[in-house]
């Protein structure tokens, strides 16, 4: 038993027992599918699991802070229909390939933007951010319906489609971007000063006000990030459809918080890391993937998943509440 | 015709592979829509596996997008993975697949589009599309409410799900048609139904107190257009009313028998299922495959229903 | 002006913001639709909101107890496939009391995983809505389900009928609102529930069984549930595997937008009765005057926000929030 608490491993893995879970699922479909374990399989898992990687980034800071946003599915629509479209506007028609470049900025912009209401709201008004997002959920569903007409937009340009088939090496360039964000945010939030606010304000709110932390301002900035990677995620999908769609992103908030709890973070705020996030979203897409792989009837993919959810809150509240003695919501 | 000619080339060379690989069998992936959202595409996916069963040299890997298009990119992605002989899609959006459908024909492995066609960029990497023609229903429904109001009305629209390729096709058919063969008929407002019969009750409920006159109501399914049926009945104005539907399921077949429902499209999903198997094996078999494989979806009316079996959906 | 009003403590009617915003927005439609106020109209908005009434009620309840339920959406679904299956197999005598039980069941895992093993509710029932909506899936095969017979059954009255001119699905969500009214109100169960959703470690100390109440409130929101199920059966006459999906968040907005608080303790449920009735008339009053349906999504977001605004505002004496 001291062996077992001396083995940096094995504690490491008692602190982030999603990458258990991620070893023991990875394991299990290698050995049960025989096209799983396979180079392109993996930089598939990698490139699907970016889409959903990048907002729960982004929904890791918001959730520490003790916020939560419902509205990332809506504003990655918004973002990619602004990608696509962007392109075809006269003004743009004699840049050739560079018309790519306002379109995605705009996007981009679009997505800090939404962020950036969502905060705004929730510091001025002091309306809970789970009510102030899911009604930005329902409303920045109507813009996309309204800018686009109930349409698809599509890139004339299949250089923009092109971009996503680009590779460095053994990576696609999808799978790049996400680890490059991966590095980022987890270098913003464990080795800076906005990184340990963030804790702060999610932990003790009134500690961080006395601290001197501007806890509106600070809350929103990590809106607006999470509206960027929102919006990023959106550009990146619209990349590899060569298209952007009214209806794209639907329930992907419920997704990515799936993935944050299961990697730990809690809803209370507070707690949370970003390799816990990378092990949930990589859990996710690993399943997803093998069960395709293995050809899992889709009706049990819901339950599958959904209990398995469940089940690791169970046991993470078993496990964290023997070790720390404390009782947590 | 160069395009055809490369086509045929990598279509053979692929079926030459797997024919090196696993004596006779081939392998055929499909990624449909929705599975379970509605009845069509369960029995869809049911006719399809019985069809792929009854040929011991087919093995068929089935996969369901569950209506999103960034799942079923990733699930082409896995197939393309696996290396299957052929990639038969359901699109859950013409346009957004064309990339992932580009991808399949760069890896030399032929993709046959089902039900709902790919966007016209698409067309050159497909190697054939099965399925109705969804704009040719719409045609007919136009033509069916005309008849049935004798070129003269006002009738309201009651649409599928915004962004759907279906329900656009649809809608365009019979906006297109409707207007240039009856100018008499005015459409009064067109309101989604999102392919949901109480949805479309709702829909309907709101036409009704809206407008003191309705002579038609034009739905995108009949799961929808039984919805308003059921809205009118309650009001009791459905007397006189002309229902037309598209993609006749049961319920609208028996309402026709009742004489409450005017006509809509037969379309059935077992030879829907079987079409994309056959197209996609005959693509496999080198043979010289249309581009465009409309299976036939008549219209079925109170007249002529008789000649038509009871939908089992 | 407001500003002052509200730190003055605030006038009652500033407390009532969503009954302010209610009339407002009841005056501005019917002066831009002559329909809007007409007899009809307005059943046809109290009948078709019915279903996502009740189904708000138990969710009051439940959010008042401190927890959120996302899983009620595809519990409809459950409910609704399961009672229109059975209804020609077994007979709709025998359907009710199985798909009442069935779906009690569901509500019961959810109040054992959030009541007794205090499981995080938001999690959960998120989980579960995945669970139950494959369930249903595996249930029906991915069929559609129909009763064949609509015309002589019985089970038509739920969601069809009328008693004295007055349709059913408005009764039925009538009574329940005002039983739930007196529970929540009058009745020991209701101050516990307050009580726990509003201070859960003090109630633990004054004796209240917080794990017991906790678990009645997901068994009452399944009961809703099943009503629910009832009527939108019995008006369909058939149903779809997906029929209750988006619902959780209708049902949530609405009783967000009743003032119900989600941090627990505080909400009434005729508060939420106005929130359902607010959204319906909304979403008719804009279809009336011929915006295309996305629209209301729109106008539902600022609404939500200004009304939950002022509703907290109110509460703490100042229109923003103290937060630097």
């Amino acid at each position: 038993m001291a062996y077992f608490y001396q083995n940096p491993v094995l504690r490491w893995l008692l602190r982030n027992p999603i990458w258990g879970f991620v070893l023991i699922v990875f394991i299990f479909f290698s050995l049960s599918s025989e096209h799983f374990f396979a180079a392109r399989n993996l930089q598939n898992i990698l490139v699907q699991t970016s889409t959903i990687g990048l907002i729960a980034l982004g929904m890791t800071l918001v959730m520490i802070n003790g916020n939560i946003d419902l509205s990332v599915g809506a504003t990655l629509a918004l973002a990619a229909a602004f990608a696509v479209d962007v392109q075809s506007w006269a003004m743009f028609a004699t840049w050739g390939n560079w018309q790519i470049l306002p379109a995605v900025c705009l996007a981009l912009l679009v997505g800090i933007f939404m962020g950036a209401i969502n905060g705004f709201i929730v510091w001025k008004t002091g309306v809970d951010a789970f009510i102030v997002t899911l009604g930005a959920m329902l409303g920045i569903r109507g813009l996309v319906f309204v800018y686009t007409g109930e349409q698809s937009f599509y890139a004339m340009n299949f250089a923009y489609s092109d971009f996503s088939a680009l590779s460095f090496g053994p990576l696609p360039v999808l799978a790049v971007i996400f680890l490059l964000c991966v590095l980022i945010v987890h270098w913003l939030l464990s080795r800076t000063v906005h990184g340990r606010n963030t804790y702060a304000v999610g932990g003790n709110r009134e500690a961080a006000v006395n601290a001197g932390i501007r806890v509106g301002p600070h809350m929103m900035i990590n809106f607006m990030i999470i509206g960027f990677l929102a919006a990023l995620s959106g550009v990146l999908l619209s990349t590899q459809m060569g298209a952007a769609t009214p209806n794209l992103g639907r329930d992907y908030e419920l997704w990515v918080i799936t993935a944050v709890v299961l990697g730990g973070t809690k809803l209370t705020g507070g707690k949370g890391d970003i390799i816990g996030t990378l092990g949930g979203v990589l859990a996710i897409g690993i399943l997803r993937n093998g069960m395709n792989l293995m050809q899992v009837p889709a009706f049990y993919v819901y339950v599958i998943l959904g209990s398995i959810l469940i089940a690791v809150l169970f046991l993470d509240k078993r496990f964290n509440t023997s070790t720390d003695g404390g009782l947590r919501l | 015709m160069t395009n055809k000619m490369k086509f045929l080339l990598a279509s053979c060379s692929t079926v030459a592979l797997a024919a090196a690989a696993s004596a006779d069998t081939v392998r055929i992936g499909i990624t449909q829509n929705n599975v379970g959202i509605d009845s069509y595409q369960t029995t869809y996916e049911q006719a399809f596996i019985a069809a792929a069963e009854a040929n011991p040299d087919v093995e068929v890997i089935v996969l369901d997008a569950g209506g999103d298009v960034a799942r079923q990119i990733s699930q082409v992605q896995d197939l393309i993975q696996q290396n299957v002989d052929a990639i038969i899609i359901w699109p859950t959006d013409g346009q957004a697949l064309v990339p992932a459908v580009r991808n399949a024909h760069r890896e030399g492995i032929p993709v046959v589009v089902t039900n709902s066609n790919i966007a016209e960029a698409g067309m050159e990497f497909i190697a054939a599309f099965s399925g109705p023609n969804n704009i040719q229903q719409g045609i007919y429904s136009a033509e069916m409410m005309c008849e049935a109001l004798g070129g003269e009305g006002q009738i309201v629209q009651v649409t599928g799900m915004p962004g759907y390729t279906t329900a656009i096709e649809r809608q365009k058919g019979f906006d297109d048609r409707l207007a240039e063969m009856c100018p008499g008929v005015t459409q009064l407002d067109i309101q989604p139904g999102d392919w949901n019969r109480e949805r479309a009750q709702r829909t309907m409920e709101t036409f009704l107190t809206r407008f003191d006159r309705i002579d038609g109501v034009y739905s995108g399914d009949d799961n929808m257009g039984v919805g308003a049926l059921n809205a009118a009945l309650a009001a009791g104005r459905a007397e006189g009313m002309v229902f037309i539907g598209a993609t006749n399921f049961a319920v609208g077949y028996d309402a026709m028998a009742r004489g409450e429902y005017w006509g809509s499209v037969y379309q059935s999903p077992v030879d829907d299922a079987r079409a994309a198997l056959q197209t996609a094996l005959d693509v496999l078999a080198g043979e010289d495959v249309p581009k465009l494989n409309y299976f036939d979806t008549p219209k079925i009316t109170q007249e002529n229903m008789d000649q038509f079996d009871r939908p089992v959906f | 002006m407001l500003l002052t009003r509200l730190k003055a403590g605030g006038p009652a009617i500033a407390k009532q913001g969503i009954l302010v915003a209610f009339v407002v927005f009841m005056i501005a439609f019917s002066l831009m639709s002559d329909r809007f106020l007409s007899a009809d109209n307005i059943m046809s908005v109290f009948r078709q909101s019915a279903i996502i009434g009740v189904m708000a009620l138990g969710v009051t309840i439940v959010v008042i107890g401190g927890n959120l339920d996302l899983s009620v959406g595809s519990m409809l679904s459950f409910a609704t496939v399961l009672v229109v299956d059975l209804h020609d197999k077994i007979g709709p005598e025998l359907a009710i009391p199985v798909m009442v039980l069935a779906t009690l069941c569901l509500g019961a895992i959810n109040g054992f995983l959030i009541g007794i093993l205090r499981l995080n509710s938001l999690i959960v029932t998120l989980g579960m809505l995945s669970v139950i909506q494959g369930l249903v899936l595996i249930y029906s095969g991915g069929q559609n389900v129909d009763i064949a017979d609509q015309r002589g059954t019985w089970f038509a009255m739920f969601g069809r009928g009328a008693v004295f001119g007055i349709a059913t699905p408005i009764i039925i969500f009538g009574t329940l609102a005002v039983v739930f009214h007196v529970i929540m109100t009058t009745m020991p169960f209701g101050r516990h529930v307050h009580a726990v959703g509003g201070n859960p470690t003090a109630s633990v100390f004054s004796g209240i069984p917080r794990s017991r109440v906790v678990f009645m409130t997901y068994l009452i929101s399944a009961l809703c549930v099943a009503v629910a199920a009832i009527i939108l059966g019995s008006r369909v006459m058939g149903s779809q595997n997906n029929v209750g999906q988006g619902y959780e968040l209708q049902v949530l907005a609405a009783v967000i937008l009743g003032g119900t608080s989600l941090l627990g303790g505080s909400g009434s449920i005729l508060r939420t009765v106005l929130g359902v009735l607010m959204l319906a008339f909304i979403q008719n009053g804009l279809i009336l005057m011929g915006q295309p349906y996305y629209t209301q999504w729109l106008v539902t977001w600022a609404v939500i926000i200004i009304a939950v605004w002022l509703d907290v505002a109110a509460k703490r004496g100042r229109l923003f929030s103290p937060i630097a």
